[in-house]
């Protein structure tokens, strides 16, 4: 279409793509893993769940469930230093967790 | 046998009787020691309390395991100090470098904490940072408890409860490290029943 010689197009304007978040790393969260192990109790993944990332019962109780059933449960999601903060605590509790971009 | 352990207001009581605290104790000792960075890890303290030989069979090896494992020669350490990255090595390494050290220390910090506080004289009452010192000191002597006895699914966790219902002789080093394991496994609920309640 073309109003008084002016090229009109509803073609999407081509805007110069800002340098997306996830290239910088900043919108894509980590997440932290908590793998089944045959020595941790139920009852202690649970008290660890409430206790370390102030989780309500049910919450935690589901995760544990989750470790329990399906072999993992992501546990927490934040910045890798945090994802590290809250690996590293689990390793403290004795729980077998990892790290990793979701 | 009465409960192990009674909430106290903000603290815990210990009902064990003076023999079970020193075998806690002792136990909780070893495990510290097994974690100090200053001893060789093939050597295992444990095995002396139990009796139970820790040599492990050549299939026991896992394989396949990522090469951060090799940092750690003793099966029961590694699963004391796990990698923290699935599947990137070189991830875990690096974790591991920064953060092994700290780690180990704030673990025996935990062990030597509930020990101490298991060893003193009369009626023994943890303040609530001895109570949740114990219980990780706890879990981290199952886990190594659990790995010389060779569990590695629920399905062999179970297999203890089984084998033990059978009232297997006791002089067999297996089963006494599998009735420690199993009694520390009551002790250590009873506990979180305890810091719960």
């Amino acid at each position: 279409m073309s109003v008084a010689g002016v090229e009109l197009s509803l073609a999407p304007v081509e805007v110069e793509k800002p340098e997306a978040a996830e290239d910088l790393g900043l919108d894509v969260p980590w997440v932290t893993i908590v793998w089944n192990d045959p020595v941790n109790l139920m009852s202690y993944v649970t008290y660890v769940f409430q206790t370390y990332f102030g989780y309500p019962k049910a919450h935690a109780e589901k995760l544990m469930l989750d470790v329990h059933h399906k072999g993992r449960a992501v546990v927490a999601s934040g910045s890798r230093e945090e994802m590290e903060r809250d690996t590293e605590a689990m390793h403290e509790y004795g729980l077998w967790a990892t790290f990793q971009k979701q | 046998m009465g409960r192990p352990f009674d909430r106290d207001g903000d603290r815990v009581k210990v009902r064990l009787d003076a023999e079970e605290r020193r075998l806690l104790a002792r136990l909780l000792d070893e495990v510290a020691e097994l974690l100090d960075d200053g001893r060789p890890a093939s050597t295992d303290p444990l095995a002396a309390l139990v009796g139970f030989d820790l040599t492990l069979p050549e299939d026991a090896a896992p394989a396949g395991e990522p090469a951060a494992q090799d940092e750690e020669q003793d099966p029961a350490l590694a699963r004391l100090l796990p990698p923290a990255h699935h599947d990137d090595p070189e991830l875990a390494a690096e974790f591991r470098r920064l953060t092994e050290t700290g780690l180990r220390a704030r673990k025996r910090g935990n062990l030597t904490l509930a020990s101490a506080a298991l060893q003193r004289g009369g009626q023994v009452v943890l303040s609530r940072e001895e109570g949740s010192a114990l219980l990780k000191g706890l879990t981290d002597t199952r886990l190594v408890l659990g790995e010389r006895l060779g569990l590695r699914t629920d399905e062999d966790a179970d297999l203890i409860q089984e084998v033990l219902r059978q009232r297997p002789q006791a002089d067999d080093p297996w089963v006494s490290a599998a009735l420690l394991y199993d009694v520390l496994t009551w002790w250590q609920e009873a506990l979180i029943a305890a810091l719960m309640s």
